[in-house]
């Protein structure tokens, strides 16, 4: 009798009712989540519309007249030429550590003379582009965003449209296309240089010969694996330039809005680089 | 938002010379929830020099940005030269754009082109005029604004005044017949700020030009206006000489003349009747 007394104590008790300003309160909060959720995905949209729709101006313009083309030659300098330290610098260590790392991991399996082909065949397929851009998407994407954010707040951008000239014309072509046609030239510099550091560690560190180095590369790289590796790089180029007009035409503010537009920027053009790199990859491969 | 034409639009006591070549036409525009313009008529005409008065953030900047299409309404109509500016695209505005200057606060110069540059960029831009009679365009209105020889300077080694100046000589290098100025006087001593004032009546002359000038100085205003309007809660709540203002103008604008130590009528506002 005691353990039937002992099981009738154990009964849990119903949980008591929540009040009404508990309830109440519950679904505020979801209707706040799913308010800030919607919000989110509003803005979300509206950029993506915006994007493409300057996408589409510029499209348009880099067919039609007016050209400008001195201001497409001296945005070349400004965004690509000037970027050739920096990209350059990266691609030749880049070239060196993989020359060392490899050598240090396939020391045990007598593997030294696959350091050539495994250079060459990672920068000019994958190193070489991602790097290149992301850097690029650093120096030249944040730039373009400061640069043109900093005019739309001056109002240097109404002062173009009230002279019936186009911004997007003036602004955004000549930066897309520079960016597009500089890419694939600093990419293949890159990948010369980062060779070269792979080169430098094999000979100084490895001890390999000059010879033996580039008779590895030429065994393994094809042409097409050049191809796959630049062709990546005109869509890298535009959504960085893309990307970088668009936050800058996008800024209202002061000099706080134009800095949240740079880093926006290098964020987001740094995503879609990876995300794009990984469909272009697949792409070709499938080729 | 209704649709009612505000009843306390004036008409001025003094009609200006010349056809009307700006017409708003209940002109709605809302920002942020609060209606910046609500339902404004008005019509600017050729060769005046208008001011549009009023206390800052009270839309007279928005009201301006209209006229050369720059900001659209959400409802009305805006007519420059006759025709709707209302729902054009950049292209199909350009036309109007052309013979609209405006002058920005900031003066707007690009700063990565020297003065020169800056005053030639509209006139290589739209025309297809040699290098030389460009270089003589820049010279004619840098000397207009009182500051020639000054072609090879860039916009950061200029003044706050001269950058305005210059900002100037690069709106009426293409001789438009209307210029807009956004608040032309603003962050000048009081000597920069009657110079300028003094070339917005001479430009105005010269180049047989009509002004539309927003400001909140009175000083500006008395000095150039042929008519100011005055813009308070979304509307244009007097429209007259800058003297009827003076004298029997609306109680907040009242206000703001005795602020600025202006000796004013103490006739009480009278809301007129649209029409009368």
């Amino acid at each position: 009798m005691a353990g039937s007394e002992g099981v009738e104590c154990a009964v849990p008790m119903a949980p008591p009712e929540p009040s009404a300003t508990a309830i109440f309160y519950r679904n505020l909060a979801w209707l706040r989540f799913v308010d800030r959720f919607g919000r989110k995905g509003s803005h979300i949209v509206e950029y993506v519309g915006g994007l493409s729709q300057l996408v589409g101006q510029a499209l348009a313009g880099c067919v039609s007249r007016p050209f400008y083309s001195s201001e497409v030659l001296h945005q070349m300098d400004e965004l690509g030429v000037k970027s050739l330290s920096i990209t350059g610098i990266t691609a030749f260590v880049t070239g060196g550590v993989l020359a060392l790392q490899t050598a240090y991991s396939l020391e045990a399996f007598g593997g030294k003379t696959f350091i050539g082909r495994i250079v060459s065949l990672s920068l000019v397929r994958e190193l070489g582009p991602i790097l290149t851009a992301l850097m690029v998407a650093g120096r030249v994407g944040s730039g373009i965003t400061a640069e043109i954010g900093s005019m739309t707040v001056t109002e240097q951008v109404d002062a173009l449209r009230a002279m019936a000239i186009s911004p997007v014309r003036r602004l955004v072509v000549p930066r897309l296309l520079a960016i597009v046609l500089m890419m694939p030239v600093l990419t293949a510099i890159a990948d010369v240089l980062g060779i070269l550091g792979g080169l430098g560690i094999a000979v100084l560190e490895i001890r390999m010969t000059f010879q033996d180095y580039f008779t590895s590369i030429l065994q393994q790289l094809q042409i097409s694996d050049i191809c796959s590796g630049l062709s990546k790089t005109f869509f890298f180029g535009f959504e960085i330039a893309a990307i970088g007009c668009y936050n800058g035409l996008q800024v209202e503010g002061g000099a706080t809005a134009v800095g949240r537009a740079t880093t926006r920027t290098v964020v987001l053009a740094s995503i879609c680089i990876l995300i794009s790199d990984f469909l272009l990859t697949k792409l070709f491969l499938a080729i | 938002m209704s649709a009612a034409a505000p009843a306390t639009d004036r008409l001025p006591a003094a009609l200006p010379r010349g056809e009307t070549i700006v017409e708003f036409r209940n002109v709605w525009k809302r920002y942020s929830g609060r209606d910046v313009l609500a339902g404004v008529n008005l019509q600017i005409r050729r060769g005046e020099v208008l001011c549009i008065l009023g206390p800052s953030g009270t839309g007279k900047s928005v009201a301006l940005r209209h006229i050369n299409g720059l900001t659209h309404p959400d409802d009305g109509d805006v007519l420059v030269f006759g025709e709707s500016v209302v729902g054009l695209s950049e292209e199909e505005l350009s036309p109007v754009r052309r013979r609209v200057a405006m002058l920005f606060q900031g003066g707007a110069l690009f700063d990565s082109m020297s003065v020169e540059e800056n005053i030639a960029f509209p006139v290589r831009e739209h025309t297809p005029k040699a290098e030389d009679e460009v270089a003589a365009i820049v010279a004619e209105k840098l000397t207009l604004v009182g500051l020639p020889g000054i072609q090879k300077k860039m916009p950061s080694e200029l003044s706050g005044g001269m950058r305005k100046r210059v900002a100037l000589a690069r709106s009426i290098a293409l001789e438009p017949e209307i210029i807009l100025y956004d608040e032309p006087t603003t962050g000048l001593d009081p000597v920069s700020s009657e110079k300028i004032a003094q070339l917005i009546v001479d430009v105005n002359e010269r180049l047989r030009t009509t002004s539309v000038v927003v400001t909140h100085d009175i000083v500006t205003a008395r000095t150039v206006s042929d008519r100011v309007v005055f813009l308070h809660q979304g509307r244009f709540q007097f429209v007259g000489t800058f003297e009827e203002a003076a004298r029997d103008g609306h109680p907040v604008l009242m206000d703001y003349f005795r602020a600025m130590g202006f000796p004013c009528g103490t006739g009480v506002f009278r809301a007129i009747p649209k029409g009368e």
